[in-house]
């Protein structure tokens, strides 16, 4: 069994096993204010379909001899009175379930940002963060909309379509007759509708999607486009998009002019007041009846019109829930292996015999082996792909090895305590992620007691201490989208800031940044060098500087080890080494 | 979203004049004029249909109460029958012909636009984003479109409207002023629940907008945040934005939910006002029962139109906007302007730049009165500062801009003689960032030559390191690029558009040079791709890597527009002047003696 890397004392467990448990159970929780929408929900359609009775019933009055006037004054008001307080029932409907959509939202982000958070490295390394993203995002905004308004009108059509069924029978039995026809009907004809139109919207989606993803490629990269006399290539592959766009958009179109409840509404209207006539002159019912049957028959107006968009609403939000209930239940396969190996490291590595796959079959790492002594420091060279990134991942164990055996102090990583590895091992990224928070807190992320005095120390010996100040606010100067925009080396040097403080014993450094000038390539350098001091540092580095002072060279190919061993070896044993030291001289 | 259009408006737009505007509008929709006109009759009989049914019923009504309605029972039914069908009917071919109409007329828009937009010359491109020229393509016109739809529907229910506002004036005035007493009440609720829901929804968009970035920084922050263990840190700070998100959308859910139950209630007083003063006019004889009924049953025919109404005039107004964007990005003057379109021969490739001025906006020259020739075949670098005026060269050399005075001839012919795309197709450009489009390696490479057969590309891809380049990509040459190239690395995307040119054998190449951090095994073979094509064109290189600076015939240093010295590597490192202080700002890190001297680095006393 794994053990969840974070988790938070929670008072609530959702039940998981399935989407539709999974949201019954979060739902259970407001049950309240799923009472208070069934009764407006219902309320409100029973008071629709007061109106047409009291009409029906003025009519009857009127209808009279002599009829009593202030009766009818008694039927006008029962009419405002019966909306008013529909009117308040069906607020009840509306936002009851707006609260609970709201609710759900919040509280299924908050369990999916607490699974996010407990899963391994390696999960979030090969998770996508755009995905992600999207199912906090959009996955989560998708259930709300399925309560409000998807489940809301679902549920207040489907009382306005049961009311003429109740309420037509006091009559005469037999009134029941038409709207039941019409509720089959009406069920059929939805299904089928639905059915037909499923796989055409998606494909007008694609078909969008495509036009647009191509023309935002087409205009950014319009530069080419002319460069290379090619515009008319581009407008005859524009126009097939927005061709074959306009076919499918056509065709959604015909498919929603056939909508048949329509027809069936039409059709009852018909039907019902045919009905209801025949009756009247059978003598079984009298005008006003007619009147109110009729009236109630109109009650299927709403159902027909609104609650097309209902449906696929709460489909949406299914799938969505399916979508979030999938990630949050993705097994993270890393063991925290709490009673592990709790040691200082010394920083000496192994790799034995690794071998490494991210999907089955298909080798990421072939054969690697390779030893690295305490304070080495190590440059990792080769092209983009051929497995660097890779190797140096599987030392605090984002990844576990495949076959083969990586060793830190001489004891295999996974027999490790990982919070003690991971504490002594520091990944500076290529991708440097700061928070939108100030440089001081961002430097003293992973070590927040830090003093003002120590932060600025290690500042200093990272070089980043001069553009810090360069700023109005200096340290509490806060960075990211509403703040100052920091240039990639900046960002390098306040990691490794952040390193400095953390004072890692194995310190991982992928390097690719480039300077423009060589003045900030000079203090970039200087805090690199500074910071392999005193430690094991494995360095992934395109810097020519940072190889040949390395004590230790290993050049990646293709997931194997192509050559290793220091300057002096490789310039004498491996002709592409030699080659890129050489081509600079002559040019 | 109609609102937050209007925002973003860009200097090429123009306002129209209302009657051009329409004039051309109405252009698009010229083609389709029969289909249109045979949609506008189905609409008159849906209209008519809709206000029929009402009116048979209460007529019937009327009968029932004299009791005489045996002889028309069956024809009455059998007519509403008939209106139910002709309803669904008719809608079926209005639906279908606007659909075709509004796809159809899209499609031209949007064709019209992009083809504008290809012609387009790049200061068009720097002053306005892309993505919104993207929006404008797909999105406004799609609105515009839409405009169709939305009078459409509306002439459907105020035809309807209409209709049974000439019949119930007919059979009672008085009782008619009641009801269209109430209309302004309507109509003016109806406004201000939009005035409010806009309001309310566009907070809610707001906070939504600073939710998505809080959150997107917390699931970015995740790996970070475990590397050293702060898990606990981040997780306050998503619960609090979570948390704010709630209350934001909380408070426009209420009002949201309070838009129907308020009409519903305000119909239901409507509803009890015609019941008790139809009765009293019924009572009083002035109206029949069934005229009654039909008094109370119309008051929801006319409130639709009326609720609609309340949303159709902002609705049309953003489609008419949308339609001006669209005509504004079509009718954006270029400023690249060719005096003919004479044929281009094969070209030698000699440049000469003649008391040439240019700006980019007026009154702050970037060029003036400059000279520069450049001899065919020659490899030339330049070099400078940032704003120096190097992309400026090279991009007039691709007439991307146009200047001002002066003459830029190519091999003695004027440039503006030129037909454009023949003199662009023996131009090979290579943009500082390489750009790849979704696609294969194989298609990018070819880009510029579709023609070009794939023996051919892999013999020039092997010209480089034999090829293993291409062989560590997954699929070879047949790897995806991905979208705008983002799945291959800087390395392979720079090599590619190399690639590109050499297939093309240009006689001009234009090189603006990377910046960005290659690793030197890639590195090296750029270089070599790179020594291929500098053999057999005349180059322009706007250099960043020491290696292409001294590979180049002749330097020229620029200052402020003008050419303060030129010569080679050698020379004007001992000349001592501007250049040899550029070589010690940008090019000093890339030499061999700076690699060797940076093992003294490490020592502390650096840092002070």
């Amino acid at each position: 069994m794994g053990v969840a890397e974070f988790i938070l004392p929670q008072t609530f467990e959702p039940d998981r096993r399935t989407p539709l448990r999974w949201l019954l159970s979060h739902t259970r929780r407001y049950w309240w204010l799923v009472i208070i929408t069934l009764i407006g929900a219902l309320g409100n359609a029973g008071l629709a379909a007061a109106v047409p009775i009291f009409v029906g019933q003025a009519f009857n009055l009127m209808l009279t001899e002599s009829p009593d006037l202030q009766h009818l004054g008694t039927i006008a008001i029962w009419i405002v009175a019966s909306q008013l307080i529909r009117g308040v029932l069906q607020l009840g409907r509306n936002f009851g379930a707006e609260l609970i959509g709201q609710k759900l939202e919040r509280n299924i982000r908050e369990e999916l940002y607490v699974s996010l958070l407990g899963k391994s490295m390696t999960f979030h390394n090969l998770q996508p963060v755009g995905d992600t993203m999207a199912r906090a995002t959009n996955d989560v905004r998708e259930i709300n909309l399925m309560f409000n308004p998807g489940l809301n009108l679902v549920l207040g059509s489907g009382n306005f379509m049961i009311m003429p069924l109740l309420l037509a029978p006091q009559y005469h039995p037999s009134l029941i007759l038409i709207p039941a026809l019409f509720l089959i009907g009406y069920v059929l004809a939805i299904w089928q509708y639905l059915h037909e139109l499923r796989p055409i919207s998606d494909s007008v989606r694609r078909a969008f999607g495509q036009l647009n993803a191509h023309l935002a490629e087409a205009i950014d990269g319009i530069e080419v486009v002319k460069g290379t006399a090619q515009e008319q290539a581009e407008v005859a592959r524009f126009t097939l998009n927005a061709q074959s766009f306009r076919n499918a958009f056509v065709h959604q179109g015909d498919v929603e002019a056939r909508y048949l409840p329509l027809l069936l509404l039409g059709l009852a209207e018909a039907g019902a007041f045919l009905h209801a006539l025949l009756l009247y002159q059978a003598g079984f019912l009298d005008i006003g009846q007619v009147i109110a049957f009729v009236g109630l028959i109109q009650l299927f107006g709403f159902p027909t019109f609104v609650s097309l968009f209902a449906y696929s609403q709460v489909s949406l939000g299914m799938a969505g829930a399916r979508r979030i209930l999938d990630l949050i239940k993705r097994k993270s396969e890393l063991n925290r292996n709490p009673s592990g190996a709790h040691l200082q490291i010394s920083g000496e590595i192994e790799f034995q015999e690794v071998d490494f796959a991210y999907q089955e079959d298909d080798l990421a790492l072939e054969g690697i082996s390779i030893r690295i002594e305490p304070g080495q420091t190590v440059a990792i060279v080769g092209q983009t792909g051929t497995g660097k990134t890779t190797l140096v991942k599987l030392l605090n164990r984002t990844y576990d090895v495949t076959n083969g055996q990586v060793r830190v102090d001489g004891v295999d990583v996974r027999q490790w305590d990982l919070e003690a590895l991971r504490q002594q091992i520091s990944i500076i990224e290529q991708d440097i992620f700061l928070f939108s928070r100030t440089i001081a807190e961002n430097i003293a992320f992973g070590h927040p007691q830090a003093s003002q005095v120590e932060i600025e120390s290690a500042a200093k010996a990272a070089q980043a201490h001069e553009f810090i100040l360069s700023f109005k606010d200096g340290y509490e100067t806060i960075i990211g989208e509403r703040g100052v925009t920091l240039s990639g080396g900046q960002r390098q040097r306040l990691a490794l800031a952040r390193a400095f403080l953390t004072d890692p014993r194995i310190l991982i450094l992928d390097d690719s940044t480039s300077s423009i000038d060589s003045a900030t390539e000079d203090q970039i350098q200087r805090a690199i060098f500074r910071a392999a001091e005193g430690r094991t540092t494995l360095i992934i580095t395109h810097r020519l500087s940072q190889i040949r002072w390395a004590d230790k060279i290993i050049v990646m190919r293709k997931g194997c080890i192509a050559a290793s061993g220091s300057h002096d070896e490789l310039m004498s044993s491996s002709e592409a080494y030699q080659r890129i030291f050489t081509h600079y001289e002559g040019g | 979203m109609g609102f937050f259009r209007g925002l973003d408006a860009e200097a090429y737009d123009r306002s129209y004049r209302d009657r051009d505007l329409a004039q051309r509008m109405l252009a698009y929709f010229r083609p389709y004029r029969h289909r249109l006109l045979i949609a506008v009759l189905a609409i008159l009989v849906i209209a008519a249909a809709g206000a029929l049914s009402p009116i048979f019923v209460s007529r019937s009504i009327d009968l029932m109460v004299a009791r005489g309605m045996e002889d028309y029972l069956i024809l009455f039914s059998a007519i509403l029958f008939t209106i139910g069908v002709i309803v669904w009917g008719a809608n079926w071919v209005r639906r279908r012909l606007i659909t075709r109409s509004v796809g159809d007329v899209m499609l031209a828009l949007r064709r019209d636009a992009f083809v504008a937009s290809a012609d387009h010359d790049l200061s068009f491109y720097d002053e306005f984003a892309s993505g919104r020229v993207v929006s404008r393509i797909t999105s406004d016109t799609q609105e515009f479109a839409q405009v169709i739809v939305l009078v459409t529907d509306l002439f459907t229910q105020l035809f309807q409207a209409i209709i049974l506002l000439v019949v119930l004036i007919r059979i009672n005035t008085r009782l008619m002023l009641w009801v269209l007493s109430m209309l302004p009440a309507i109509f003016a609720i109806a406004l201000g629940f939009r005035r409010i829901a806009r309001k309310v929804t566009r907070r809610g968009f707001r906070a939504m907008a600073n939710v998505n970035s809080a959150i997107k920084e917390a699931v970015t922050g995740i790996a970070i945040a475990k590397n050293f263990r702060q898990e606990a840190s981040i997780f306050e700070a998503f619960a609090r934005v979570n948390k704010s998100s709630y209350q934001a959308n909380v408070r426009r859910g209420f009002v949201l939910a309070l838009v129907f139950p308020t009409l519903n209630a305000l119909a239901g007083v409507g509803t009890a006002i015609l019941v008790y003063i139809g009765g009293l006019s019924n009572a009083a004889g002035i109206v029949t029962a069934g005229a009654w009924y039909l008094f109370i049953i119309s008051l929801d025919r006319f409130w639709f139109p009326m609720l609609n109404l309340s949303a159709f005039w902002t609705q049309v107004q953003n489609g008419l906007s949308a339609a001006e964007r669209v005509f504004a990005l079509i009718d954006a003057e270029s400023k690249v302007v060719q005096r003919d379109r004479l044929r281009v021969p094969a070209l030698k490739g000699q440049i000469e730049f003649d008391k040439l001025d240019f700006h980019y906006k007026p009154g702050e020259p970037v060029l003036q009165r400059f000279d520069l020739h450049i001899r065919a075949g020659e490899n030339l670098a330049l070099v400078g500062h940032t704003g120096a005026g190097k992309s400026t060269l090279a991009k007039l050399i691709s007439r991307f801009y146009e200047y001002q005075g002066g003459e830029l001839r190519i091999d003695g012919h004027d440039i503006r003689t030129f037909d454009l795309r023949q003199y662009r197709s023996q131009l090979g450009i290579v943009p500082q960032t390489p750009f790849l489009f979704s696609g294969t390696v194989m298609d990018n490479i070819r880009y510029a030559k579709p023609e070009t057969g794939e023996d051919e590309i892999e013999r020039i891809a092997r010209q480089i390191g034999g090829g293993e380049w291409f062989e560590t990509l997954s699929e070879g040459l047949l790897t995806e690029a991905g979208e705008r190239g983002n799945r291959l690395s800087m390395g392979i995307r720079q090599m590619v558009s190399l690639m590109r040119v050499l297939v093309q054998q240009p006689a001009i190449f234009i090189l603006d040079e990377a910046t960005a951090s290659i690793d030197p095994f890639t590195e090296y073979q750029i270089q070599q791709a790179l020594g291929l094509i500098l053999k057999d064109s005349t180059s322009i290189l706007i250099a960043h890597r020491l290696s292409t600076v001294r590979a180049s015939d002749r330097i020229i240093v620029l200052q402020d527009g003008q050419i303060i010295e030129e010569g080679d590597h050698e020379a004007l490192m001992t000349a001592d002047g501007h250049y040899a202080e550029l070589y010690s700002t940008y090019f000093r890190h890339q030499s061999l003696e700076y690699v060797e001297q940076a093992a003294g680095f490490a020592t502390p006393e650096d840092t002070t």
